[in-house]
C-alpha cells in the first residue's frame, strides 16, 4: 500500500485477469470434486456414483450363525431376491440399533405384504474378529430375525474386511467405549450381485418399493 | 519506483531487495524460521507415527494441521516475498482471491475424507494450503483495509457458519470422523472465524492509528 506507483489503475487489467483464472481453476476443481456440485459429503458422492453406475460386489467366503459359509455372491444370487444389505458388527449399542430397528419394521412389512419371495434382508458383520457364529445367533435371536426374510453374515476371513468396506464404500471409525462410528445406510443388491443403490436410514419404505420393482423386473426378465 | 517486476518469484524478490541495513537483516531471520518451523511441523502430521492424529481428529486435521500450513506460508512470504507489491497483485486481490478460493475448497467435507484417505489429495492440500497463507499475505500487505474488509467479511463468515454447522448437525459430514470429533471441531472453527477476526480489527486499528498523522507528513516531504 505504501508502494508509490501514483496510477490507480496500474496493473490492474491484469490483476482482474489473473484473479478471474484463479476463480474459474477454483470452480472447475469443485465442479470436478462434487460431481457437479451436487455432492459436497462422501456419502451423497458414494450414492450418486452408484446410482449412476452400479458396482460389482466383492465374492468372498462369508459365515452365518449356524457356521455354514458361503460366498457373498452365491448368498445374494441363491433365490432370484432383490437384497437390501445393511453394515453393523453385534456389540454395537448405538447407531446399529437404528438400523436394527429399520429393519426389523422392514422384516415386518415384507413378511405382512407376503414379499418373502421377492425382498430379502440381509446384515453383513464388519468386525469377524468378534463376530464368529455364536455372537451371531445371540444378535439374530436379539434382533428377533426372522431367517426366511432375515439373514445375518460374518466374513470368514478377517482379512477381507477391507475389501468389502471399500467395495460398498463405507469408512469405519474408532467411537469412544470401543465403539464403531460408521456411514450407516439401506444398500440394494441385485441377484446378480450388483449394489445398484444406497439410501438413507429414514428411506426404508422407498428402499422396499426400490427392491420390490426391481425384483418385478428381474422376475419379468427371468421370465423370457 | 524504475523497475516494473510483475509476476517475481520470491526468491527474486529477495535478491532484488535494496540492501537492507544490518539490524533489518537479522530481523529478517525470524520469519524465515518461524516459516520453516511451521512448515516442518505441519509436514510432519501428515507423516507417520503423527499422522494418526489427524486420521483420527478432526480437531487436529482441520484446527491444527491445516491453520499451521496457512501460517507457514504467511510466514514465509513474509520473509522471503517480494520487498515491492506486485504488478498483477494489485490492491492485492489476487492474493485474496487465491487465499479465499483455495480455503473454500478445503472446507467441503468430502475433500477432508479424500485428504485423509488418498495420500496425493494429501499432499495436494499440503502444498495448495501453505499457497493460500503465502497468498494471504501478499494479498494483505496491498491490500487497502476496504479490500481486506470484503474478502474478511466473506472468508471469516463462511468458516463461522460451516464450523456451526459442523456443531449443530446430527448428520456425519466426514466418513472419515465421528460425530464427537466433528462437533468439537466445528465449534473450534467457530472460535478460531471470531479470534482471527479480532485479531484482524485489532491490527487494522493499530495501521490506522500509526499511519494517520505520519501519512501527512510523508505526502508533504518526500516524493518518490
Amino acid at each position: 500500500m505504501s508502494s508509490p506507483p501514483t496510477d490507480p489503475l496500474r496493473g490492474l487489467p491484469g490483476t482482474f485477469a489473473l484473479c478471474l483464472g484463479v476463480l474459474c481453476i477454483a470452480l472447475a476443481a469443485v465442479y470436478q470434486a462434487t460431481a457437479g456440485g451436487t455432492a459436497f459429503t462422501t456419502e451423497t458422492l458414494r450414492r450418486t456414483a452408484v446410482a449412476q453406475s452400479p458396482v460389482a460386489v466383492p465374492d468372498f467366503s462369508v459365515i452365518d450363525a449356524q457356521g455354514r459359509s458361503q460366498t457373498l455372491r452365491q448368498l445374494v444370487g441363491q433365490d432370484g431376491r432383490v437384497w437390501i444389505v445393511d453394515f453393523v458388527y453385534t456389540r454395537c449399542t448405538t447407531l446399529c440399533l437404528t438400523l436394527g430397528t429399520v429393519f426389523q419394521q422392514l422384516q415386518a412389512q415384507i413378511v405382512a405384504q407376503g414379499l418373502t419371495q421377492q425382498v430379502g434382508l440381509l446384515s453383513i458383520s464388519f468386525d469377524p474378529l468378534a463376530d464368529q457364529p455364536p455372537a451371531l445367533a445371540d444378535y439374530a435371536q436379539r434382533m428377533r430375525m426372522q431367517p426366511a426374510v432375515w439373514q445375518l453374515v460374518s466374513l470368514q476371513n478377517e482379512t477381507d474386511r477391507r475389501r468389502l468396506l471399500d467395495s460398498f464404500g463405507i469408512m469405519v471409525v474408532p467411537a469412544p467405549l470401543g465403539e464403531f462410528e460408521h456411514n450407516a445406510a439401506l444398500h440394494i443388491v441385485n441377484p446378480q450381485g450388483q449394489l445398484v443403490r444406497i439410501l438413507g436410514l429414514g428411506d426404508g419404505a422407498a428402499a422396499l418399493e426400490l427392491a420390490i420393482s426391481l425384483a418385478a423386473a428381474q422376475g419379468s426378465s427371468g421370465a423370457r | 519506483m524504475s523497475t516494473t517486476k510483475g509476476l517475481a518469484t520470491p526468491a527474486a524478490g529477495a535478491t532484488a531487495r535494496t540492501p537492507a541495513s544490518t539490524p533489518a537483516r537479522t530481523a529478517a531471520l525470524t520469519p524465515a524460521l518461524t516459516a520453516a518451523l511451521t512448515t516442518l511441523a505441519a509436514l510432519a502430521l501428515s507423516l507417520p507415527p503423527l499422522r494418526v492424529l489427524i486420521e483420527q481428529s478432526m480437531v487436529w486435521h482441520m484446527l491444527v494441521q491445516m491453520p499451521l500450513l496457512v501460517l507457514a506460508g504467511w510466514w514465509a512470504a513474509a520473509a522471503w516475498g517480494p520487498a515491492q507489491g506486485l504488478r498483477w497483485n494489485r490492491y492485492g486481490l489476487s492474493g485474496f482471491m487465491l487465499a479465499q478460493c483455495i480455503a473454500a475448497y478445503w472446507m467441503i467435507p468430502a475433500l477432508v475424507d479424500r485428504a485423509v484417505v488418498l495420500p496425493g489429495a494429501d499432499a495436494a492440500k499440503l502444498v495448495t494450503l501453505w499457497l493460500a497463507g503465502a497468498a494471504l499475505r501478499l494479498g494483505y500487505v496491498q491490500a487497502p483495509p476496504v479490500v481486506q474488509l470484503f474478502f474478511i467479511g466473506y472468508g471469516l463468515p463462511m468458516m463461522a457458519w460451516l464450523g456451526l454447522y459442523l456443531a449443530g448437525t446430527d448428520l456425519r459430514l466426514c466418513n472419515a470422523y465421528s460425530l464427537e470429533s466433528q462437533v468439537r471441531a466445528g465449534w473450534g472453527l467457530l472460535g478460531l472465524a471470531v479470534v482471527l477476526g479480532l485479531a484482524w480489527a485489532v491490527a487494522l486499528c493499530r495501521g490506522l492509528w500509526a499511519s494517520a498523522p505520519q501519512s501527512i507528513s510523508w505526502r508533504a516531504g518526500a516524493s518518490p
